[in-house]
């Protein structure tokens, strides 16, 4: 596994740390969704972008505005709606916005950012900038009748972007399961001839190798391509029993501080998860825990400098 | 020539003036090019027009995309009622795009709808609230009756940078487009066009009650009533004190709209006028019938012998 990508999974891992105690501690007016689980794709996604490239997000931008960001405070200050944040406390969380890190645009409602994305891409496509246009989106946002319209325009334009759907299998607080049937996304998109890709398993060096050919062969093809990414947003906590559920009730985490994360546990509670779910568990058994920790420990002082 | 004929003339020569613009919706480069509208549009090289796919939400999605990266984008859109399904983009990525304007380049995108205001269409295409739609989030829109004001809008604000929807009226496309005289003046950029200046009454019009309203102008006149008139065709107007400063002199204001809503450009007016010391306020809006959801007609008609007796009344 690359030394940098290790490193910004680390980074971006314990960013969202260090913003879970700033809002746990009550400094954040706004609603802010923590990413807790989604580095790994967000690193890869930021390896990949090129100059002209475009990146619109969702709601749930956070790992990758502090990918593409090489700075934590920024993104706190506007958090905090200082005039000095990131976009100069303007747009808060759920849009954040970054044009120079090529993040063009972020939306708070689900499904709104995919025909965006197909304008975006048609602009590229007719100033011949060689760009691809990549764009975020849920299992909750595929639900969403623009997901198809805008699959069929980007088809029937010839458009170069690249679809990212994360598959975290909930929305809000319910699972996939408890509010539709079962969606074939390889299926849709092959019935609209729209190539499939599906990610698992949080290796964020097999993840940029994957998007780097995707992203070529896309400027290559003219055509979108849809990719399916499963992960787990964690972060989740089980309530106090009730009657109901006498042993507590799951609850996945959705938004706000994540109670049951906390970084003056063991080793800054880095790793959430003795699976492949966590991408901080995939790389530090590929590098083992004497080195893991060596980075940590650098990763956490610069950024606690930096927010000095 | 009629109204469609002439906008499709003024669009053509407009687009041949632009590069990097995209025209796309249902229809516009086959078929009867929605009526005659976007018949035989010729674009630059680096442009572009298409027949879309029936997606309202995200073609509309589709037009701020292109605005956000440079392009000017042009939606034309056979009627009104369509744009109902891209509220969203119109309120929440507009407020994106316009509240962090200088971070994105100049691009633009122009929404171009007919209103169904012709009648018998049906309950669900008669969606003529202009006004309401704009209101919604204070975006700029345009109402487009006659040929100063299509000279003006489609030069000043069609693929301009920024946003808007200008609207076109089904009723007067199959008329002869209005030849009336040149404005004495235009406010903000095409919201308010001031047509005549008279010391009798000031006659404000909104929505597609223009020639409604030029119609009664030319009544009045023969009656030895010299009429002020105002035509707004932006609801968004916020600065009315030329037609306040008008009425001052008039005493007396005649308010005129022909969209089903309930409020108005001229009902915002009225407010603005609680402190002149007004002579008489005759205020002519459609009082809609227990069929008005039925296909029937959708003429607003004005009973200008019924004004003139109510304007000497006292």
């Amino acid at each position: 596994m690359k030394l940098q990508n290790i490193k910004e999974v680390i980074r971006i891992r314990l960013s969202q740390l260090l913003i879970n105690e700033e809002y746990k501690s009550g400094s954040f007016k706004i609603p802010v969704h923590l990413s807790f689980g989604h580095e790994a794709i967000a690193v890869a996604v930021s390896n990949t972008l090129k100059t002209n490239d475009k990146l619109l997000l969702t709601h749930r931008n956070m790992a990758y505005n502090l990918a593409r960001s090489s700075k934590l405070k920024p993104i706190i200050d506007e958090y905090m709606l200082n005039a000095i944040g990131l976009a100069n406390a303007r747009l808060g969380s759920m849009n954040l916005i970054n044009r120079d890190a090529n993040i063009i645009y972020s939306s708070s409602i689900l499904g709104n950012n995919f025909s965006v994305s197909a304008g975006i891409s048609m602009s590229d496509k007719l100033e011949d900038r060689q760009a691809v246009t990549f764009v975020l989106g849920g299992d909750g946002s595929m639900e969403e009748g623009t997901f198809y319209e805008s699959l069929v325009m980007m088809k029937s334009l010839e458009l170069n972007v690249v679809l990212i759907i994360e598959n975290n299998e909930w929305s809000l607080g319910t699972h996939i399961t408890e509010r539709r049937s079962p969606i074939n996304i390889k299926k849709l998109v092959d019935a609209l001839g729209i190539k499939y890709i599906k990610l698992k398993n949080n290796n964020v060096d097999n993840y940029t190798n994957i998007l780097s050919d995707v992203r070529t062969n896309c400027l290559k093809s003219n055509e979108p391509v849809c990719i399916e990414v499963t992960l787990k947003t964690l972060g989740d906590r089980v309530s106090p029993p009730t009657s109901n559920y006498p042993k507590g009730k799951y609850i996945n985490y959705h938004a706000g501080p994540s109670t049951t994360v906390d970084i003056s546990s063991d080793f800054y509670g880095v790793l959430l998860k003795e699976s492949s779910d966590d991408p901080i568990y995939i790389l530090k058994k590929a590098i083992g825990d004497k080195k893991f920790k060596s980075i940590t420990n650098d990763i956490y002082k610069q950024l606690k400098s930096e927010l000095l | 020539m009629k109204y469609v004929e002439y906008l499709n003339g003024i669009i053509k020569r407009e687009v041949l003036k632009s590069n990097n613009c995209v025209l796309f919706g249902q229809n516009i480069n086959a078929g009867s090019c929605l009526g005659g509208l976007t018949r035989d549009i010729k674009v630059n090289k680096n442009s572009k027009i298409f027949n879309s796919t029936n997606a309202e939400y995200s073609l509309t999605g589709f037009g701020f995309g292109l605005m956000m990266n440079g392009s000017h984008g042009v939606f034309f859109m056979k009627q009104l009622d369509f744009l109902l399904l891209g509220i969203d983009h119109i309120v929440n990525t507009y407020n994106i795009i316009r509240n962090i304007s200088e971070k994105f380049p100049e691009g633009s995108f122009t929404i171009v709808p007919t209103v169904v205001d012709s009648g018998y269409d049906g309950p669900q295409s008669s969606f003529n609230n202009f006004n309401d739609l704009c209101s919604i989030a204070r975006i700029k829109g345009f109402t487009v009756s006659n040929k100063s004001e299509a000279d003006y809008l489609f030069t000043n604000q069609f693929l301009k940078p920024g946003f808007r929807i200008i609207a076109l009226s089904q009723r007067l496309g199959k008329n002869e487009i209005i030849l009336n005289k040149p404005p004495l003046n235009i406010f903000g950029n095409g919201e308010l066009f001031h047509y005549k200046k008279g010391n009798d009454v000031t006659i404000v019009s909104s929505n597609f009650s223009y020639a409604q309203a030029e119609k009664l102008v030319c009544f009045l006149e023969k009656n030895n009533i010299d009429s002020s008139h105002f035509n707004i065709s932006s609801g968004l107007i916020e600065d009315l004190s030329f037609i306040i400063n008008d009425v001052a002199v008039t005493k007396k204001i005649i308010l005129i709209d022909d969209s089903k809503s309930i409020q108005t450009p001229v009902d915002y007016l009225l407010t603005l006028l609680k402190d002149v010391d007004l002579e008489k306020t005759i205020i002519l809006k459609r009082q809609l019938n227990t069929d008005w959801l039925n296909p029937v007609s959708d003429i607003f008609e004005i009973d200008e012998s019924k004004v003139l007796k109510d304007l000497k009344s006292k």
